[in-house]
């Protein structure tokens, strides 16, 4: 089973001017751009004394040079280019090489995949996501996709909006997504939402079953789209969650609590979820999903949704 | 252009086996590049604890390998003990100390030394000859200081026999490394490794300029790093000229596995003003440098790794120590703590000390 693709980074974070840290997992791994601007993946552990790569330099020829004693190796193969003050003596036998993972960019995420060689996913649609961000989580990332399901506010941060326990459509798969609707409501001037008898707004959810990553679309009761966010959440080291995400508003929003979305910061991946409110969070949207996921990863190949790459063979995410 | 020279220091120095008796393989030159240096965990040595002006009446807490260390004066003469005076003793007393729990101590060149192995080993013949520092202490304050580095002691020392990293790592303080020749030699013995790296025409660190008033483009320059292995201290020696006599010890305590504690002393007696007053603080910003590397590292040597470490030549001591540890870490783990070599005779010759600059 091919090892999923991560969206380890936003295109942004990722730049000549300094290496950056991700991991996947207990995965260390560094980024940077190369001369061409191509995005490179090497484990971040140099191969000569074991220190993070990520504590280096780029050089100008896109080569990255570890900051301890200054070894260069190529991004795309890994391997060692130069040792200073070798001189003339610049060739190393083929083990001389750090561990280059495969990179892909599309849709403004750099994506990682563990295994070199893993066909690259394709392309996403080419639209833009102007408001994006990083969230970081103390909650696993089994956990935070559940959560997701169970009770969105507990992780998202969307202006104005307040998530009810009703579902207009339960956790399904669809096209090899796990698919579900949410009633919403504008903040708290309508009756409470066992009260209500019809909601002005609706979020769905599009998650890819194996690695989480979840398209969110807010609409309102005439479907105009007011929201799409792209929301990759990643296992990190010791059990974080790093969330990407990227967002933009529709094109048409009528009410004044719809064009509020356009303020600074109307949507966010929270940093901090309430413990207390999560511990006693019923298990109900999420019950299923395991079971879902299980049916649906090694049988239906997972739809082109432009927000999800799609991989014809993908594995249960750790 | 660099040359590399590698060999045993003395011929009486033989690394071959004379007993009969069948032993383990000895570590080969290929296992130190996946060494665990964490587990090394060195007994019968004497480890600098603390500077002399650090201890007075009121105990003071130090560690060797965890063990604890508190150390006061009894009548002006300090004691080592591994329970608190105060302590209400609850746990069984370690076979390291005598039967009152006490550790031997040896006061010597302005440290108090505390030995860790067996209690009737110890043996002042054991203590490293430092012959830049006066036997009886006496140098000023601010030519000591303690530093902490953030990973094993053996890492550390590593670090320090390394000196390719300074051209990147301390690029700041140390300046480039252009030099018309380099040259290093490593010698060693069965409880030392010194290298000896001499640059000619080494263009002059910005540091030096500053502080010692150089104003010729060069230097010729003379580094010397001494690493006696069981005790975990090491001699940097740095002869400038023109410029200072720059003597250097630079202990690796290893008060836990994964940290380090040094008791620097910088005998900068010889060098200009400035030079002796600034430079012993130029140490915290080196350390800081060094543990931004040493500390990410430290855990990545501390369960056996099956990928090899890659090396070049300009590694060559660095390699020499691990396997040096390796030996003796070895022979320890058969039961052998015997010392064939002499650690305490005089080093001055080894280390190329202008004598005439240290009387004492
Ligand atoms: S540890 Fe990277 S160059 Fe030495
Ligand atoms: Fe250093």
């Amino acid at each position: 089973m091919a090892s999923p693709w991560w969206k380890v980074a936003r295109s942004e974070e990722v730049t000549s001017a300094k290496p950056l840290a991700v991991d996947v997992g207990d995965q260390p791994v560094v980024l940077w751009r190369d001369a061409q601007g191509i995005a490179r993946a090497l484990e971040d552990r140099c191969p000569h004394r074991r220190a993070p790569l990520s504590r280096g330099c780029v050089r100008d020829n896109g080569w990255l040079q570890c900051g301890y004693h200054g070894w260069s190796y190529d991004g795309e193969s890994g391997r060692l280019k130069e040792i200073p003050n070798m001189k003339d003596e610049q060739r190393f036998p083929p083990v001389y090489k750090a561990i280059a993972y495969a990179v892909a960019e599309s849709g403004g995420f750099v994506s990682v995949n563990l295994d070199k060689a893993s066909a690259p996913p394709a392309p996403v649609l080419d639209e833009t996501f102007p408001l994006n961000g990083t969230a970081h989580v103390s909650l696993s990332q089994g956990e935070w996709v559940d959560t997701l399901f169970d009770d969105p506010g507990l992780v998202l941060d969307i202006r104005g909006v307040q998530f009810t326990p009703y579902l207009m459509s339960e956790l399904r798969e669809e096209n090899g997504l796990l698919v579900m609707e949410r009633f919403c409501q504008w903040g708290k001037l309508h009756l409470p939402s066992y009260a209500t008898a019809e909601f002005p707004i609706t979020l769905i959810t599009r998650t890819r079953p194996d690695t989480g990553e979840t398209q969110a679309v807010l609409r309102d009761d005439s479907f105009r789209t007011l929201l799409t966010a792209q929301i990759a959440p990643v296992a990190a080291a010791r059990g974080v969650t790093q969330v990407r995400w990227r967002a933009r508003l529709g094109e048409e929003l009528k009410g004044r609590h719809a064009l509020a979305l356009r303020l600074k910061g109307s949507f966010a991946v929270r940093e901090n979820v309430d413990a207390a409110a999560l511990r006693v969070l019923i298990r109900s949207a999420s019950h299923r999903a395991q079971q879902l996921r299980e049916a649906i990863l090694p049988a239906t190949p997972v739809s082109s949704d432009p927000s999800v790459s799609p991989d014809s063979s993908v594995s249960a995410a750790a | 252009m660099l040359e590399v020279a590698d060999r045993p220091f003395a011929s009486d120095t033989d690394h071959t086996e004379t007993t009969a008796a069948p032993r383990a393989p000895r570590p080969s030159l290929n296992a130190v590049n996946n060494w665990v240096p964490h587990d090394i965990v060195m007994r019968d040595s004497w480890f600098p604890l603390a500077h002399d002006h650090a201890i007075g009446k009121k105990p003071v807490r130090r560690a060797v390998y965890s063990h604890p260390f508190y150390i006061w004066r009894e009548n002006g003469k300090a004691v080592a003990s591994e329970f608190h005076p105060q302590e209400i003793v609850t746990r069984e007393k370690s076979p390291y100390t005598d039967a009152h729990g006490r550790y031997p101590v040896i006061e010597h060149y302005g440290l108090i030394w505390g030995w860790f192995g067996r209690p009737e080993a110890a043996d002042p013949a054991h203590l490293p000859s430092l012959p830049f520092l006066p036997p009886n202490g006496g140098l000023p304050k601010h030519m000591t200081a303690t530093i902490r580095f953030d990973c094993s002691a053996p890492i550390s020392l590593e670090n320090l026999i390394d000196l390719t990293h300074a051209d990147f790592l301390h690029a700041d303080v140390v300046g480039d490394e252009k030099s018309d020749s380099e040259d290093v030699e490593v010698f060693y013995d069965s409880e030392t490794i010194t290298m000896v790296r001499t640059l000619v025409n080494k263009s002059v660190a910005p540091i030096m300029k500053f502080f010692s008033g150089i104003r010729q483009p060069t230097q010729n320059v003379r580094q010397v790093i001494r690493i006696y292995l069981r005790s975990h201290c090491a001699i940097a020696y740095g002869r400038f000229s023109p410029g200072d006599d720059v003597p250097l010890f630079h202990p690796c305590t290893p008060e836990s596995r994964d940290r380090t504690r040094m008791e620097m002393v910088m005998n900068t007696s010889n060098a200009g003003l400035m030079f002796r007053h600034v430079m012993p603080k130029a140490g915290y910003k080196v350390s800081r440098q060094d543990s931004s590397m040493t500390n990410p590292q430290s855990p990545r040597y501390m369960d056996i790794d099956p990928r090899k470490d890659l090396h070049s030549r300009f590694d060559q001591a660095g390699q020499r120590y691990r396997l040096l540890m390796m030996e003796l870490a070895q022979r320890q783990a058969e039961g052998d703590f015997a010392y064939r070599d002499n650690v305490s005779a005089d080093c001055s010759d080894i280390i190329g000390l202008r004598k005439e600059l240290f009387r004492f």
